[in-house]
């Protein structure tokens, strides 16, 4: 899918939180979305999603604005935070009322999780528990889950790497990357771990204060540079 | 270091004094935040209406029972009037709970926090205007009679009564939170009790009014003492209630029973809708206070409707007989439904950023409650049956108007909602959460109508109920028309609401 934002202005009161004069996420790339603390990433997810209206400008889906057209959820897979979950349904409920969102039957539905067994084994785990009982890093799993077992065109992730435990971080990593090999899937994942997102994505946009300061495709020094980017921006905010 | 706000002063008072400055904080600006000018005008002239027929009637309470001894009467009827002043206190009246959670993890004594919060509930509005009545009516009425001693007395025994009635739910709103089944025992019991005095026309409850107010108002201090033991009991109850709950855990760390998780399938062509459905009807078995709203809504339409019904002879006309028929079946409808969407807020994304188009969810919200009608209508009908043969054509045809017409009233209001509740944690029956001033406006447009046409239509009834139940299968039958209606605004209101649900203001 082919992502657009344009001329995107939002404020909070008097403060602009996002000022985004053109950015575009090609059909198959795999961007991170990198910023300190109130940068305006989940802004700019927010805005992408309709969760929020900015005050200028528009966002295109395969050239269709999302507030007038509603046909990208049917494509889309996303989850931002806890409110992406209803959380007093078990997880075998949550995913049924997600894949019939897309169509899919309870034994389709059982097809497409099985290659996340391992990230997330619903054969081990308690289908009696309820969403909100679950740990904070179980929780999210299930979100994370969620909006990749549909098979969506275009996945929207934010900070999917925080509160997972080492092992399951190395194995969602596993899954986007594999996820984004295939051809004609976008993906957009923010997150502050800087070797997660320059270890799956391709291109790297890093926002500050609602700006976007680079815009650059990652290469083996990247890593590097985005550390002593950060670095220093530690620096400059604390004097 | 920060210097201390008050220093000088003792630790105790310090602390009461930051708790008393906090809330007025609070307060402030919930004035400030919550309601619009027309809603606050609206309000402002219903309160000054109400605050001027409370204080007509204590200075005019003669004129009212021309012939009769003003004194014996209210005498006679304190206790009911404060067992009713107690139900509406119970429907309306916060309780302190929640606002001690957000003080639990500071360095504050508990004991002192509930201390302060208890004290502070009591500048609560039902604890103030029954005075509007009870003041004028003794500084004109019983202070003419018995001694000096006599009337300090009877005016201090009422200020008990408030007294206790506030303490009383607070300590009943505990127990229901703790202890539901325990909560609804005690409740059926006093119900039937009631309608035992009253049906059996023993009149137990009048006679102990005016025997305890007549003997506290010549001067006996023994009915006093009972008073103030009573009010004791409840202060130090409800107090011992709210510090217990304060220890318990927040819902989302206590697993939830098994009891409540039993799931049940929907059949597969029923789609993404029977998904909606099931998911609507999960929300009201496994979070506590909709779970509330369909248990009062059954003991109105069985236990409550049998006193009611009982009472016909007393309330016979053609407006209470609508009213009865308006709740008997519709009496969740119009409880739970207003709140719709609202109860989403949590996970109102959830909805809005997968393909969820917005006529399914207003689809499945409006089987829901249009299931829930019918629901209750088969409850109740044995008891018009059994009660009141004569009013089952009635109860038919609210039937079909509240499935057809108060369902897209009470969907109108609630497509609108835009304030948060905190469904996980937000404790037992009418907490307050999620309502504001349109929710107790709209009630006129939603709830009057059909007691007001019923009323025109006395002297033709059976005429009145076929045009109300014409109306509601009209409504019945355009059911995708106004879905499509009410699917738009919820799309032109999506951010606004989204918004709202967020915060966490208020």
């Amino acid at each position: 899918m082919r992502v657009e934002l344009n001329k995107i202005v939002k404020k909070f009161g008097a403060k602009k939180a996002l000022d985004i004069p053109a950015w575009l996420l090609e059909d198959g790339e795999v961007v991170g979305l990198l910023g300190s603390n109130g940068a305006g990433k989940t802004t700019f997810l927010r805005i992408m999603l309709d969760l929020l209206r900015p005050d200028q400008g528009e966002v295109r889906m395969d050239g269709r604005d999302v507030q007038r057209d509603a046909g990208w959820r049917a494509r889309t897979g996303s989850f931002l935070d806890r409110s992406f979950l209803i959380d007093y349904l078990t997880i075998p409920e949550y995913l049924e009322f997600v894949g019939s969102t897309f169509n899919l039957d309870k034994d389709e539905i059982g097809r497409r999780l099985e290659p996340f067994e391992d990230f997330l084994p619903l054969s081990r785990i308690d289908r009696n528990r309820l969403i909100r009982d679950l740990s904070t890093g179980n929780a999210k799993k299930v979100g994370i889950l969620a909006a990749l077992f549909v098979h969506p065109e275009f996945v929207v992730l934010d900070e999917p790497f925080a509160n997972l435990d080492p092992p399951s971080q190395i194995r969602l990593k596993d899954i986007l990357r594999t996820m984004a090999a295939d051809p004609g899937r976008s993906m957009l994942i923010s997150s502050h771990d800087l070797g997660h997102v320059t270890d799956v994505c391709g291109r790297i946009t890093l926002l500050q204060s609602g700006l976007i300061q680079r815009d650059v495709e990652t290469n083996e020094r990247t890593l590097e540079e985005l550390n002593t980017w950060f670095a220093s921006e530690g620096v400059s905010s604390a004097t | 270091m920060t210097p201390s706000p008050v220093p000088g002063l003792p630790g105790a008072i310090r602390t009461y004094f930051l708790l008393a400055r906090n809330q007025f904080r609070v307060s402030m600006r919930q004035m400030q935040s919550q309601q619009g000018w027309f809603m606050r005008i609206v309000l402002a002239v219903m309160m000054a209406y109400s605050a001027f027929i409370l204080l007509t009637l204590g200075f005019f309470s003669a004129q009212l029972w021309p012939g009769a001894e003003p004194v014996l009467i209210v005498n006679r009827s304190l206790l009911a009037a404060f067992i009713s002043l107690f139900f509406i206190r119970f429907l309306f009246q916060r309780t302190p709970r929640m606002k001690i959670v957000p003080y639990l993890h500071l360095p504050v004594s508990r004991p002192r926090l509930v201390a302060f919060f208890q004290a502070a509930s009591l500048l609560s509005i039902h604890n103030f205007y029954p005075l509007l009545f009870f003041l004028p009516f003794w500084m004109r009425y019983v202070v003419q009679e018995g001694s000096p001693a006599g009337h300090l007395m009877w005016i201090g025994a009422v200020l008990l009564l408030i007294l206790a009635s506030h303490f009383a739910n607070l300590l009943l709103r505990g127990i229901l939170r703790q202890r539901a089944g325990l909560f609804y025992i005690w409740m059926s019991l006093f119900i039937t009790t009631a309608f035992v005095d009253e049906a059996a026309g023993l009149g137990m409850q009048q006679r102990l009014s005016e025997f305890l107010f007549s003997r506290i108002l010549s001067g006996d201090f023994l009915g006093l003492f009972l008073l103030l033991c009573f009010t004791l009991f409840v202060v130090i109850a409800s107090t011992i209630s709210l510090s217990r709950s304060i220890r318990e855990p927040e819902g989302s760390a206590e697993a939830t029973a098994a009891s409540r998780v039993r799931s049940f399938d929907v059949p597969a062509e029923w789609g993404l809708l029977g998904q909606l459905v099931r998911i609507e009807l999960l929300l009201m078995w496994r979070n506590r206070r909709p779970r509330h709203y369909l248990f009062i809504s059954l003991l109105f339409s069985t236990l409550y409707l049998v006193f009611m019904l009982s009472a016909g002879g007393t309330f016979g006309g053609s407006a209470f007989a609508a009213f009865l028929g308006l709740f008997a079946s519709g009496g969740f409808a119009l409880n739970y439904g207003q709140l719709m969407f609202g109860w989403d807020s949590t996970h109102y994304t959830a909805f809005v950023s997968r393909n969820v188009p917005f006529h399914r969810l207003v689809q499945a919200k409006a089987i829901v409650l249009q299931a829930s009608c019918l629901f209750l209508f088969v409850a109740s009908l044995p008891l018009f049956v059994w009660l009141r043969p004569d009013l089952v054509p009635l109860h038919f045809a609210f039937l079909f108007y509240n499935a057809g017409i108060t369902v897209i009233l009470i969907l109108e209001l609630a497509t609108r909602n835009r304030q948060r509740v905190d469904i996980g944690r937000s404790g037992g029956f009418f907490n307050y959460e999620g309502f504001s001033a349109r929710h107790w406006l709209w009630f006129i447009p939603t709830a009057l109508p059909p007691v007001l046409f019923m009323q025109v239509m006395h002297e033709t009834p059976r005429l009145g109920l076929t045009i109300l139940a014409t109306s509601g299968l009209i409504g019945l039958m355009t059911t995708r028309w106004w879905t499509r209606y009410f699917a738009a605004g919820l799309t032109a209101r999506k951010h606004i609401m989204l918004e709202g649900f967020d915060s966490r203001a208020g």
